[in-house]
């Protein structure tokens, strides 16, 4: 199956929402005909020099993100991102979001499988639509010392879309 | 300041916040702010000498389905040929087909200002008008850099073409072993038999704007216009009489270099010293066999006020397209290598410093540092 054009979206009241625009460690993620190129949904964080990079090893299945991560607010290919070589992220307050990105099977080290909404979540390689993605995965509780990025407000539906808040200490 | 002016300067800052307490106040504000802006931005911007700003409306444009963004579409001429033939003979056939690309859509923002109504009156200059100036100065400033680094792209990239599709180190040991092709970007004479590599910007020579020009003179194009930074601009002030004849040496000495020509070429000199660095000479073609600059919507000036405290915030949407990469080429100044090779460690200082970077303060009044230094005590 095709990745969706729209893995994620942003359900509350984006004004309240402080997005940011950063520079990309590697520009070529953003555009379309890339094997691994971003999607909204994915979660970035910053490298040394302050610049964007994906939170997990997105070549390593499984592998989990142990920085603080934000959530990549932009469409595949999006055109003002491939002119200016930086994404949006959501940055600073609390959000609410619905997203295609997540594997809700999947145990990621000391994580569990997303089972219960306000359940923590955090970011690892999952795969889906037959490639590989920083997406979510099910948390672990107090024995997972990966950080917590999200929170399940509601699990996945017919639709697909998991819906998530930021968590609170991500 | 006098003190009239400072009075007239809190009427105006009182008169401000008093247009915020209502919402056609706010239009009023809005308005007259965005007019002012207009004015202001035509002036700034180099890249909009060099690339003429076209206006476009939603009409002009495409829309992509993977998103909701819009591009503008833009036709290169077509190619075509001759060859002679016999009286019997045909020549082959040319399919038409002319090459397209798309300029997408950015936009530039200010920094959101604010401050709360009761710390604006304690300005005696008007400082919403200075912030306004400010605002404008900050957006162009970002377009010169977008436009700066593309234009870099531009002669690397055909560098990297020419050297056998690999980025080569240019700093002058390569140039004088002959160990690479200066096609699009070429050092300068002094700097070319300089004896060390290294970030020292040399005076720009008459010869270096005649290489500049050649190099595009060789493509079947024609140049037009040159960039440089006011301090490489200041050096041709210093040509002596073997390159300006006897009357220009005595005009640049009083006057300084008044001309807006230098060897037919119309210049731009730019004090923006930190987008584009010292020692980098730009030449362009005219703008219609280079790219373009599109302007989608026009600075837009927001404020607002919310209790008592203040915002003010400008934004433009624009894109440029740099289609015929080689349309610009550039002479360094300098020894080093500038090149994605870096083989000199020395190219952060010949590229534009990052948007955080840009417009740091001369003054260090916040230090501490001014002369005579008293502390006023209130």
């Amino acid at each position: 199956m095709a990745v969706p054009n729209l893995t994620m979206e942003v359900v509350s009241d984006i004004t309240l929402t402080q997005r940011r625009s950063y520079a990309l460690a590697d520009e070529t993620l953003i555009r379309p005909d890339n094997a691994v190129n971003l999607y909204g949904g994915e979660w970035l964080t910053f490298d040394a020099s302050n610049r964007l990079i994906r939170a997990s090893n997105v070549a390593v299945v499984g592998n989990a993100a142990t920085k603080r991560s934000f959530l990549l607010w932009m469409e595949k290919g999006s055109l003002d991102a491939q002119m200016i070589g930086k994404a949006p992220i959501l940055f600073m307050a609390d959000w609410e979001a619905k997203t295609l990105l997540f594997d809700a099977a999947a145990v990621v080290g000391a994580g569990a499988a997303i089972t219960t909404v306000l359940q923590g979540l955090k970011a690892a390689t999952i795969v889906k639509y037959g490639r590989n993605f920083t997406g979510l995965v099910g948390h672990g509780g107090a024995a997972d010392a990966d950080p917590v990025v999200a929170v399940v407000t509601k699990i996945a539906g017919s639709d697909g879309y998991m819906q998530i808040m930021r968590a609170s200490r991500a | 300041m006098s003190h009239i002016e400072a009075s007239m300067a809190r009427q105006m800052n009182m008169s401000f916040i008093e247009k915020l307490g209502s919402p056609a106040g706010v239009q009023e504000a809005n308005q007259e702010a965005g007019g002012f802006i207009r004015d202001r931005l035509r002036e700034q911007a180099y890249v909009r000498t060099v690339l003429p700003p076209q206006r476009l409306t939603r009409a002009d444009l495409q829309v992509s389905v993977q998103h909701d963004q819009l591009v503008k579409i833009v036709f290169l001429e077509p190619r075509s040929r001759a060859a002679t033939v016999n009286f019997r003979g045909d020549m082959r056939t040319n399919f038409i087909r002319g090459a397209k690309a798309e300029a997408a859509f950015f936009t530039i923002m200010s920094e959101k200002q604010q401050k709360t109504e009761q710390e604006l009156l304690s300005y005696d200059f008007p400082i919403t008008k200075v912030i306004e100036d400010n605002l404008v100065k900050d957006i162009g400033e970002i377009e010169d850099r977008v436009f700066t680094i593309n234009i870099e792209s531009c002669v690397q990239a055909m560098q990297v073409e020419k050297n056998g599709g690999s980025a080569t180190a240019l700093n002058m040991t390569s140039v004088q072993a002959g160990t690479v092709v200066e096609y699009s970007v070429r050092k300068g004479e002094l700097a070319r038999n300089s004896t060390v590599d290294d970030a020292y910007v040399w005076p720009i020579q008459k010869k270096d704007v005649i290489d500049g020009k050649r190099m595009i003179s060789r493509r079947r194009l024609k140049p037009f216009m040159m960039l440089l930074t006011e301090p490489d601009y200041d050096n041709v002030s210093s040509w002596t009489i073997e390159d300006t004849g006897f009357q220009i040496p005595n005009d640049t000495t009083t006057e300084g270099f008044k001309s807006n020509m230098l060897c037919s070429l119309k210049y731009i000199r730019t004090i923006k010293t930190d987008i584009l660095r010292e020692g980098n000479v730009y030449f362009f073609t005219e703008a219609r066999f280079f790219g373009h600059f599109f302007v989608l919507n026009d600075p837009k000036f927001y404020v607002d006020k919310v209790l008592n405290m203040i915002s003010f915030q400008t934004w433009e949407d624009i894109s440029m397209i740099l289609a015929n990469v080689q349309a610009v080429v550039k002479v360094e100044l300098y020894s080093a290598d500038a090149s994605t090779v870096d083989i000199d460690g020395l190219r952060s200082n010949f590229l534009p410093v990052s948007e955080e970077d840009l417009g740091a303060l001369n003054n260090r009044v916040d230090q501490g540092v001014k002369f005579p230094n008293i502390t006023a005590s209130f």
